[in-house]
Parts: structure tokens; C-alpha cells; sequence
């Protein structure tokens, strides 16, 4: 289960249903289990949809109220299920293309990933000024995005497997799940907590814990809505608490199954974005 | 009868009442400071003993450069430092070997825990700001790994198993340019670790807490601590040992000194009373007003001390001499008094003068330091004037029997030592008058030469004496890195988009058309929607109020068009957007190339001062992206041609695990840019010749955009108070030297004697600071604040040794006839005065820190050589112009004589006006030409005050004289 992650588009329901529709009808007293929440939760954070686009607005501001901003589109392609099966259960391969048009400075850069769920991820960045493509060796997944707040691993998401997941509490409307990683030394936390909602399986928040238990960073989902009929978080917040910065991103123009062709996710097409896309 | 003769009866009658007050005061005054000192919150109402250590409170706290250094810092996060150094001399890599390493890692996850609770924000946590922490396991490398591939990394995410991976962390770290002379020494063998507090009042903490755990270690690393935080905190510690150690061995010292002389323990404890009353009361005061104990404060008690019983030696010696001629102790000390109240009033006012005198210097803790030794001064005359009196009607009558001269014997007494040498010394000065005035003109010579080669200079480390573990810490480290002392140079860009708005839009209408070529074909329709910005911005122009609002209006006219453009046009519409923000992009001045390359020029001329040993900048991160971005080869070691590229270098590089780094050397608008200079020395005069290199290569260097240029850091505030400090001084010496020149005036009525008391202590003054130019020693902070405060001690020797000669005088009718009962009592009192307070300060010596050493010596050198100028110097010249100095007629009133009213007048004049300068903004200049027409004023005054009947009838006795005076 993947952090919350957020550029990711889709998730489903929510709160703000149990709230409108006066009480969601959760299926009465099902008892899921922990492996259940987790696979759900990754599938609505990430996997809605056979593909989508959204423009993305990100604001960081740091401990002293500067703010910068970044714009960006984002492409995402999920693999066709090996059974031929279209009714978005299989959690598998992704590819995401995310191309930068703001600042001004940064126009056309790119970055791609191709996100394996069995080995390392593939991730490409170009950058126009420099007329250069790199691939970014994948050893370290939780390196800033961009100088924001998010990391790159909560953009593609975390590896499920990479994680052992315990139910602590289920309170009214929230699992909460703990995560705990099986290589603590590849990582900086030491677990993390998810409030997933019960009906919509979207992660609302999350919290991260240092080594010494001391909680340093904070997720939350800010804005719910539904598009296409797929609940989305179109706003969220990503805070360190240590470095006392903050990063929020508004998705805006999400549209899902649009039917992008997998090899836009190539490098061929880092030099010539696929314009149509990303408007 | 002088005015103090009712005081003094006073006392005699009411003994106990005296000592009742005044040991209700010390309660007092002592009570203000310790009550809220053990107890704050029973007594939130007053202060507690507040310990500073801060060297930037040498500035007051709205000092323009303290102001933009606190600023800055800000702006920049920078935070004060702990620096950890680990040295393995013994393993052929150095530190650089698993076990070492493993020691390392452990250490910076050990000083990641170093947080605690906040007490005035809860919720908070406050101490070392892990997202700044610098070790090998929280920075990143980045590097190429393969082909094409770029990799970001922990540069050392777990500790080593194997030598190879050990060394491929140096390696690694050293081709790194920010963590090569930073992190990794130039060798590769030895690391530093940086431990940012959210601020430096923790560091003791943390410093303790590192030490707790380097003791578990193992092995042959050695671990040196150090960094401002801890000097500043491990100063405060010393401070109290001095406090404790370097006051009480003065007060023995007193203490044996008086026995010596006086050999009666009930009477030579009432000084002592006096001295411990004085030094509590204006500690007390200090504490209870809310002042800080800092490193000059802490020195009061061990001033006051000495200073204290001073009179009381007087009081003393003249009583031993006469108490056995009546055996009437009442009748004893109110003659003693009458005689020496005078005197004691002027050597206690100079010497509170003198301190006072340091409240010109524009330094707090001086000010504050000057004010209240003043005051204790005078606190320590008011209760020798009444306690010392009172104390010897309590004594037992019997106690007393067998003290004195003539129970001695006037042969013992001819038989010690200063008994028989001293008359002698003064029967020489007056036969080799003129032979110790020339030596004294030669020394002068000597001395002034040797002032023009003082080398101004302090280095708050080297506060610590050599063999301190900061010290040591400081020499291994700058042997091994590009120096641990931090120098920043903020760079600012000026301008900006304020500038005239016609100008502007006429540039942008150019770049749109250049734009629109670049394009060409490229972009459907690019032609039509870069006409109709171009026509937009015409119209727009005119209207305008500013270049940020054209372009706000720009895009909105820009953006509406992408609205509702048809596909095709689309394209080309997002280019124009593109074109917009990118012109409000163009004021980010620290993404341009040329701006990196002159950054990278000015930091290679850095170089060349050999003081500096590194220096990072923004230039050196892009580079360094750049390089690996491209092939990693050091030909790629360079800056990309356009601002683009830098801003993709730099966005790549906050790709990492800690993007804020950035921010240390730029600010996010690219406005503001940071260069971070390494010293390997913290000698202010090494940090000035840095700044005057800058400060050349700015002017020989146009940079190629508006660029301002500010220092900040300590390195820098240690520079600025040092300059305001010598400044300081020359005013603070000025204005004691003037106000103790006017009181010996009036104090004599004669500027010719008023002239004669300054003499013999400015010249050794002058000769000792001439020898520390010789020397070679550096004149610092406690070097500087001496001079003047020394002034108004050195001249009670002079003032003792005037009214005595003065008073003896007419008795003996000439010098050659006065001198031997001259250097009878009067010159032992003074030579017992000279000794009391010269070895007084010498435990000073015993004091951990080298400012109080070189106090304890200096001021030590200073009183002996001025005591002893007095009795050679003065004698001499007064018997040169004996006939001066003793009219035969003399003058009734002070404003008779003409050229004595003149001079005074003049030296007032100076007076008023160097204080006014010091606390009043108000140029040299003009405050010359006042003083001029004031001084030709008053002396207009004088001169006819002095020509009136009744002065002439004064000074020649008859009208008919002073006619025939007037004819010639």
C-alpha cells in the first residue's frame, strides 16, 4: 500500500458521502481482512481507471512562508491484466509520464516512470535546456519530488510487498492501518499509520514516524471529488514536519480512460510530448 | 574644614548605626540577585544572575549589521554549529575504515535524538535540526552509474563492512565539491560532522551528550568537539571558575599584603569588609537592574576589589604614623580624615571617571562593564569615608595598644626596606632632574613609535588558552579542512522590475519579436498570436503602473486567448503564455550564467588571500549536477550555457533527500544569493583582509548584473565591534584623559598642575601600549579597554603625591628641602598603594582565559610602571619649574588666572563634545566649528574675568602694579 499518494489520480468514495448522502450503506458489519483493506486501497489510489490525465498545480511553501510553484500534466497507463480482464481488480504494472510546463524555466522537462511491481522501476528524466535524457538509477525511491514534499515513492506509490500492514483500529468510518517496512535500514521511518475510509478505501490521511517514534511527516487528502465516476482526491497536503515545509497539489482537468497509447511512455516521445494529452 | 569632616564626626559618633547601613545594603543589593537566582519563581519580579557569552552582544542588538546578520541567517537558515572532527592518525585510510565509519554512523544517529521539548513553545523541539545535520549518512551523493544513467544515493546509507567500500565513501564524498574540504578533509583522513541547534544555548547539552557517548567508543579515533556554540557555552563555565577562583585569591592576596604592612588583623580587616560590601552591592546592582553577567562584567568584583581598599590604605598608613602621638583614637582619625578627604574624593571620582569614561565606547558590555565599576568605586569611598572611621571607635581600646609608629620605633621603620630606600629615590630625582626628563622625552620617542606599530586584531578562540580541548580542536581541524570559521557574503541583486515601465515594455517588444523568429514554423499560427501580444503590450504600456503589473495584465490577456482559441491555435497561444512567464522569471538574477561564472571568479580571488581555504556557492552545486548530469568527467565541471539549463541543473539537483540544502546559498526567487567562505583563521585581522579583497575585486570586477555585496556571519561581527571598539577607545581615552585633566584643574586651581598630574601616568601608558606594539602582541579587547580605564587609577598616584608635596611645601620652602619628608610616609603610602593594587590584579593570572590573563598583566605592568613614573617623574619636573609652580604670591580665585580659565574652558569644550558625538548623530565637522566659537567664546569669558580689579589686586597686590604691568 502505497502511501498516499497523490499524483496518482483516482480513488473512490469518501467521507464526504457518508456526510452528503446522509450515511453511506457500508456493507453491514463485513469483516475484511487486513490483505483485503491493503489490495483495495492500493487499487483506488492508484489503479482507477485503465489510464488518466490531470493538470497538477503545485504549491511548496517553506518554513518561512516562501512559496514556489510547479505545473505540471501527468499521464498514467496501467498494463492490460494478463487475463484479459477490464474491470481495473489487477494491480500490476504502471507507467507514468509527468511533463512540466511551469516555471517558465523548467517548459518541457519530463519525467517518466515505468513502475514494476515484481523489480526495480525504470525512471527517465529529460531536460530540453540541456537537451539531455538520463535515466535515474532506481536504488533510492525516497528522494524529493521536485523539491517538494512529496517523495518520488509517493507519486508511483510504495510497493505493497514492502511492507507488513496491521489493522490497529476501525473507528466508525476509518481502518487504520500501520505499515511497518521488512528493510527498516532502506528506509527513513520507522512505520507509518493510513486512516483509510471504510467505504471508499481512500487513504485520508497518514502519518510517518521517525526511528526515535517521534511522527515527522503528515499526508491529507484536502478535496474529494468525483469525476467520471471515480471519486478522486483533487487536493492534498504533504507536511515535514521536521523541516517545517509543506506541499500541496490541486489536480484540475482529471479525466480517466482517455486512451493513451503505451508507447508515448517511451523515451522516443520525452523529446516530443504527446500534446494532445496534456491540455 | 573640608566638607567631609562632618561626615567622618558623624560616623565616630554613631559607629554602630554605619555598620548597620551598610551591611544592609550589601544585604540588599545581594539579596536582589540571589533570591531570584535560586528561586525564580518565588521572586518573578526581579532577574536572575543571566550568564551571556554571546560575542555578537558585543554589538548592541539594533546594530544595522547585527540587525542584517539576524536577517540573513534567517533567510538563509543558517544555524550555529557543533562541529564534531574525527582524526585517525594510526590507520593508514584514516577514519575512512569500517570500524571507524560504523563509529560515525552510530555517533549521527545518536545526534539525531539530541531533541528535546521545547519550554516556551510546547509541542515544539528544540536542538539539533536533523533535515541540516551534516554526515556522511544524511547527505547525498550523486553520481553517474552507467551509461546514460544518472544515480542519487545516502552517501553512506549503512556503515561500511569491507576497506574497499570505506574508501569508496571518500572517494565518493571528495568529488563531491561542497563536502570535499567540508565533510571529507583535503587528505582523506579525517571527516567532520556539523550539528545545526535551533539555537546555541543547547549546546552545552548537546555537547555533554556527545562526549557521554564518544567515551563508550573503541578504537584510535580521536573526536574533537568544537564550533561557536560550545567555545561561547565552555566559556561561561570558565567565566564562573574565574569568578570563583581569580576574586578570593585577590582578596588573600590583599589581605596578606596588608598584614605585611600594618600588622594589626582587627584593623586590616575593615578594608577587606569595605572591599566585599562594594564588590557585592554592584554585583548585586548588575544583577538586580537586569544586566547580564558577561565576560567583561564578570571581571568587576576582582576591579573593585583592590580598588577598594586603596583609601583605606591611606586612611591606614597615616594613622599607623600618627596614632601613637595622642593615643586618642577619635581625635586621630578625624585628623587623619581632614587630611586625606580631599584626595580620596579625587582618586575615587578619576578612578570612577576613568571606568566611567568606557560608557563612550559604543560596546554594551564594556559600557555596562565601565558604569558599574564606577559605581562600586564610589560605593567603596562612600563607606571608607564612613564605615573605616566607625569600625576603629568599635575596636576594644586595648587592641590598639601596640600599634603604630611609635610603638615600632622610628628605627624599625627607618630600617625597612621602603623606609630607607624611598628617600633616597627622591633625593636622586630632584639632583637628576633633568637627566630623568630627558629619559623620559626618549622614552615617549619609544613609546609613540612603537604605538604607530600596533597590530589591531582579536580571535574570540583564541580566548581559550593553547592547550584547551577547543583550542587543540581548532588546530587539528584547520590542518585537516578548508577551515572551521564562516565567513558569508550575501550577494544581492539590485534593481529588479521597479525600473521604468516604458523602458521595460519598449524590451519586452524586442524579446517578443526575437522570440518570434526563434519559433519560426515551428508553432502553428505562432505569428498571429506573437502580433497580438505585441499589439497587446503597445496598448497596455502607457497604462501601466509598474513591469510586474504590464505582465500580470499581459497574461490575462494571454491566458484568455488560450481560452477560447480554436486547436489549431493553441499551441502557439501556450508559447506566448510560456513567453510571459518567462519575462517574469527574467529578475531571477542568480540563474544566470554570467552571474554564476563572476560568483565562481570571485571565489577563485578568494583563494589568493591564502586565508581563505574554501568556498562553497550556488555555482559550485550547478557545476557539480551539471557534471554528473553530462559525463562526470571533470571537463564537464562547469556552468551550462543558458539560465534554462541552470534552473533544470538545479531542479535535478532537489531530486534529492534534502532539497532545503538549496536554500542555504540561494534564496527561491533567485534574488539573493549566499557564498559560504571557509577561513582557517578567526583572527578579525585575517576575516579584514578577506573583506578588503572582496571589497577590491567588486571594484576591479563590474558585475554583470546590480549586484550589492553585505557580509554577515560572526567572523564579520567579530570585525565590526573590533572597529567600533578601537574607535571607541580613542573617543573613551579622549574623554577620560579631558575630564581628569579638568578635575585635577580645579582640584589645584592651575592647568600647569593640572598638566603636571597627567604626565607621568600618560607616559607609561603610552610606553607600555608602545611595547605591545613592539612586541608584537595584538591589541584586543582587553588590551583596548585598559587604556582608559587605567587613566583614572594610574593618576591617584599623582593626585597623592601632588597634594602631599603641595601641602608640605611652604614648610620647607623648596623642593630640594621638601623631598625627604615627601618620600617619607607620603611616598610609603603611595608605594604601599602601588603594590596593594599592582599585585592585587595578578590573580588574575591564575584565570583560565587568556582576556583575563592578559588583564591581570597588563593592568598589573600599567599601575606599577605609572606608581613608579609618579615618584621618578614628578619630583623631577617639579623641581624644573619649581618657580611656577610655587609663586610667590598666590592667586585667590580659580578664575584669575587667565591661562589656567582659557585651558579649562578649552578642555570642557573637548569634553562635551566627544561625549556628544559618542550619543548624539552629529558629524565631526560640525561639531569642531561649535567647539571652536565656544571655545573663542568662554576664553573672551576669561580673559576678562581675569583681568578684573579684584583678580588684579589679587595677584600683585597693587593696583599701581598691575598699571605698570598693563604699560609694558
Amino acid at each position: 500500500m502505497k502511501t498516499l499518494d497523490r499524483l496518482a489520480m483516482p480513488v473512490r468514495v469518501f467521507i464526504v458521502f457518508s456526510t452528503l448522502a446522509g450515511g453511506f450503506v457500508r456493507a453491514a458489519d463485513e469483516q475484511l481482512s487486513v490483505d483485503e483493506i491493503v489490495n483495495r486501497t492500493n487499487r483506488t489510489a492508484y489503479y482507477q481507471g485503465r489510464d488518466g490525465s490531470a493538470k497538477v498545480l503545485m504549491t511548496i511553501t517553506d518554513s518561512q512562508g516562501r512559496t514556489r510553484t510547479r505545473e505540471f500534466a501527468i499521464l498514467r497507463r496501467d498494463d492490460p491484466a494478463p487475463d484479459g480482464k477490464d474491470d481495473d481488480s489487477h494491480c500490476g504494472n504502471q507507467k507514468f509520464y509527468v511533463y512540466f510546463s511551469r516555471p517558465a524555466d523548467v517548459n518541457k522537462m519530463v519525467f517518466m516512470v515505468h513502475k514494476n511491481v515484481d523489480r526495480e522501476d525504470e525512471r527517465y528524466l529529460y531536460l530540453p535546456a540541456l537537451d539531455l535524457v538520463k535515466r535515474i538509477a532506481a536504488t533510492e525511491k525516497r528522494t524529493s519530488f521536485v523539491g517538494s514534499d512529496f517523495l518520488y515513492e509517493d507519486v508511483s506509490g510504495r510497493n505493497i510487498n514492502d511492507d507488513t500492514h496491521e489493522l490497529v483500529e476501525t473507528s466508525q468510518n476509518y481502518y487504520v492501518l500501520k505499515n511497518t517496512p521488512k528493510d527498516p535500514a532502506s528506509v527513513e521511518f520507522s512505520h507509518f499509520k493510513m486512516w483509510i475510509h471504510k467505504t471508499s478505501f481512500i487513504p485520508v490521511k497518514g502519518e510517518y514516524y521517525d526511528k526515535n517514534g517521534d511522527k515527522y511527516r503528515e499526508y491529507s487528502a484536502e478535496k474529494v471529488e468525483t469525476v467520471d465516476g471515480f471519486t478522486t482526491v483533487t487536493k492534498a497536503r504533504m507536511s515535514d514536519l521536521k523541516a517545517k515545509s509543506a506541499t500541496v497539489i490541486e489536480y484540475s482537468n482529471v479525466k480517466y480512460n482517455v486512451n493513451v497509447p503505451d508507447d508515448v511512455f517511451t523515451e522516443r516521445f520525452l523529446r516530443k510530448p504527446p500534446r494532445e494529452f496534456l491540455r | 574644614m573640608n566638607p567631609g569632616h562632618k561626615m567622618v564626626v558623624y560616623a565616630v559618633k554613631r559607629p554602630w548605626k554605619m555598620t548597620a547601613a551598610m551591611a544592609a545594603m550589601a544585604l540588599v543589593l545581594g539579596l536582589a540577585a540571589a533570591l531570584p537566582t535560586i528561586s525564580p519563581q518565588a521572586f518573578s519580579f526581579l532577574h536572575p544572575v543571566n550568564v551571556d557569552t554571546d560575542p555578537e552582544n558585543m554589538l548592541p542588538a539594533d546594530q544595522p549589521e547585527r540587525v542584517f546578520h539576524d536577517e540573513m541567517n534567517k533567510e538563509m537558515a543558517i544555524h550555529d554549529m557543533v562541529v564534531v572532527g574525527i582524526v585517525n592518525e594510526k590507520h593508514p585510510d584514516g577514519v575512512f575504515n569500517p570500524e571507524s565509519l560504523g563509529r560515525v554512523f552510530e555517533l549521527t544517529q545518536f545526534a539525531k535524538t539530541l531533541t528535546w521539548p521545547s519550554e516556551e513553545n510546547p509541542g515544539e523541539k528544540v536542538g539539533v535540526i536533523e533535515v541540516d545535520l551534516i554526515a556522511p549518512s544524511t547527505v547525498d551523493n550523486m553520481e553517474q552509474a552507467g551509461p546514460g544513467t544518472v544515480r542519487f544515493e545516502w552517501l553512506m546509507q549503512a556503515p561500511p563492512k569491507t576497506a574497499e567500500e570505506a574508501r569508496a565513501i571518500r572517494d565518493k564524498a571528495k568529488r563531491i565539491p561542497f563536502l570535499n574540504g567540508t565533510l571529507v578533509s583535503e587528505d582523506g583522513k579525517a571527516l567532520c560532522i556539523y550539528l545545526p541547534l535551533t539555537s546555541k544555548k543547547l549546546s552545552h547539552r548537546v555537547y555533554q551528550k556527545l562526549n557521554e557517548k564518544i567515551a563508550g567508543f573503541g578504537g584510535d579515533d580521536q573526536f574533537h568537539i568544537t564550533g561557536l556554540p560550545v567555545a561561547e557555552d565552555t566559556f561561561g563555565v570558565e567565566m564562573f571558575k574565574q569568578m570563583a577562583v581569580s576574586a578570593p585569591v585577590a582578596m588573600l592576596i590583599i589581605f596578606i599584603l596588608m598584614m605585611v604592612f600594618f600588622r594589626k588583623l582587627m584593623l586590616v580587616i575593615s578594608p577587606m569588609i569595605v572591599a566585599v560590601v562594594s564588590a557585592i552591592c554592584t554585583m548585586g546592582l548588575l544583577v538586580a537592574t537586569g544586566n547580564t553577567v558577561h565576560i567583561m562584567s564578570s571581571m568587576i568584583p576582582i576591579f573593585i576589589m583592590p580598588i577598594a581598599v586603596l583609601d583605606a590604605v591611606h586612611i591606614l598608613s597615616e594613622f599607623f604614623d600618627r596614632f601613637q602621638e595622642t593615643r586618642d583614637r577619635e581625635k586621630t582619625i578625624v585628623t587623619v580624615m581632614d587630611i586625606l578627604f580631599m584626595p580620596m574624593l579625587y582618586t575615587s571620582l578619576t578612578t570612577a571617571v576613568g571606568f566611567g569614561s568606557l560608557a563612550l565606547t559604543p560596546i554594551p558590555p564594556v559600557q555596562v562593564f565601565g558604569i558599574f565599576v564606577a559605581f562600586g568605586v564610589m560605593v567603596a569611598w562612600v563607606w571608607t569615608i564612613l564605615f573605616i572611621p566607625a569600625y576603629v571607635m568599635l575596636l576594644p581600646a586595648r587592641s590598639l595598644d601596640n600599634f603604630g609608629l611609635a610603638q615600632t620605633g622610628e628605627n624599625e621603620e627607618h630600617a625597612s626596606y621602603l623606609g630607607r630606600m624611598l628617600p633616597k629615590l627622591g633625593i636622586a630625582t630632584v639632583r637628576h632632574a633633568r637627566a630623568i626628563m630627558l629619559g623620559v622625552a626618549i622614552l615617549t620617542t619609544i613609546a609613540i613609535y612603537g604605538i604607530t606599530k600596533i597590530q589591531i586584531n582579536d580571535n574570540p578562540t583564541r580566548w581559550f588558552n593553547a592547550k584547551h580541548p577547543i583550542r587543540v580542536a581548532d588546530k587539528v581541524l584547520n590542518s585537516h579542512f578548508g577551515g572551521t570559521y564562516m565567513g558569508y557574503l550575501a550577494l544581492e541583486a539590485g534593481g529588479g522590475q521597479d525600473v521604468d515601465v516604458a523602458l521595460f515594455a519598449r524590451g519586452v517588444l524586442e524579446r517578443i519579436s526575437k522570440r518570434r523568429a526563434e519559433i519560426g514554423d515551428d508553432v502553428d499560427s505562432a505569428g498571429k498570436a506573437f502580433s497580438a501580444l505585441s499589439a497587446k503590450a503597445v496598448e497596455l504600456a502607457p497604462k501601466a503602473k509598474s513591469a510586474t503589473g504590464l505582465l500580470d495584465e499581459l497574461k490575462a490577456f494571454g491566458q484568455t486567448q488560450y481560452d477560447e482559441a480554436p486547436d489549431a491555435e493553441l499551441d502557439a497561444w501556450d508559447e506566448a503564455l510560456l513567453f510571459i512567464d518567462a519575462e517574469r522569471d527574467r529578475g531571477e538574477v542568480f540563474k544566470q550564467p554570467e552571474v554564476l561564472a563572476y560568483m565562481n571568479r570571485l571565489q577563485e580571488a578568494l583563494l589568493e588571500t591564502k586565508v581563505v581555504g574554501k568556498s562553497n556557492s550556488l555555482a559550485d552545486i550547478v557545476k557539480t549536477v551539471y557534471r554528473e548530469l553530462l559525463t562526470g568527467e571533470e571537463k564537464d565541471y562547469r556552468i551550462p550555457e543558458t539560465a534554462a539549463g541552470v534552473a533544470q541543473c538545479l531542479i535535478t539537483y532537489q531530486n534529492s533527500h534534502r532539497p532545503q540544502d538549496l536554500w542555504h546559498f540561494v534564496t527561491p526567487d533567485y534574488r539573493k544569493a549566499n557564498l559560504w567562505i571557509q577561513l582557517k583563521s578567526g583572527d578579525n585581522r585575517d576575516m579584514s583582509r578577506v573583506e578588503r579583497a572582496v571589497a577590491k575585486f567588486f571594484a576591479e570586477n563590474p558585475p554583470p548584473a546590480v549586484l550589492n555585496h553585505h557580509w554577515f556571519g560572526l567572523t564579520h561581527i567579530n570585525v565590526i565591534w573590533q572597529e567600533k571598539m578601537v574607535s571607541g577607545m580613542m573617543q573613551s581615552f579622549l574623554g577620560s584623559f579631558l575630564c581628569v585633566f579638568l578635575m585635577m584643574t580645579l582640584l589645584y586651581r592651575s592647568a600647569l598642575w593640572g598638566f603636571l598630574c597627567m604626565v607621568p601616568l600618560t607616559v607609561t601608558i603610552g610606553l607600555i601600549y608602545g611595547v605591545i606594539g613592539l612586541i608584537g602582541k595584538d591589541y584586543d579587547m582587553p588590551v583596548a579597554v585598559l587604556s582608559s580605564l587605567s587613566l583614572g587609577l594610574a593618576v591617584d598616584y599623582s593626585i597623592h603625591f601632588l597634594s602631599r608635596t603641595r601641602e608640605l611645601y611652604p614648610r620647607y620652602g623648596s623642593m630640594s628641602a621638601a623631598i625627604g619628608t615627601i618620600f617619607g610616609e607620603p611616598a610609603r603610602a603611595i608605594t604601599r598603594n602601588i603594590i596593594v593594587i599592582g599585585v592585587g590584579f595578578l590573580p588574575l593570572v591564575l584565570a583560565p582565559l587568556v582576556p583575563y590573563k592578559t588583564v591581570g598583566v597588563l593592568i598589573a605592568a600599567i599601575l606599577f610602571a605609572a606608581g613608579f613614573g609618579t615618584l621618578i617623574i614628578l619630583p623631577a619636573a617639579m623641581a624644573l619649574v619649581e618657580k611656577l609652580m610655587f609663586p610667590k604670591t598666590e592667586v585667590c580665585c580659580f578664575v584669575c588666572k587667565c591661562n589656567t580659565c582659557i585651558l579649562t574652558a578649552a578642555s570642557a569644550v573637548a569634553l562635551v563634545a566627544v561625549n556628544v558625538q559618542s550619543f548624539i548623530a552629529i558629524g565631526w565637522t560640525t561639531l569642531t566649528w561649535i567647539s571652536i566659537a565656544a571655545t573663542v567664546i568662554l576664553a573672551a569669558i576669561c580673559y576678562y574675568a581675569s583681568h578684573r580689579e579684584k583678580c588684579l589686586i589679587a595677584r600683585d597686590g597693587t593696583i599701581e602694579e598691575k598699571k605698570d604691568e598693563n604699560s609694558g
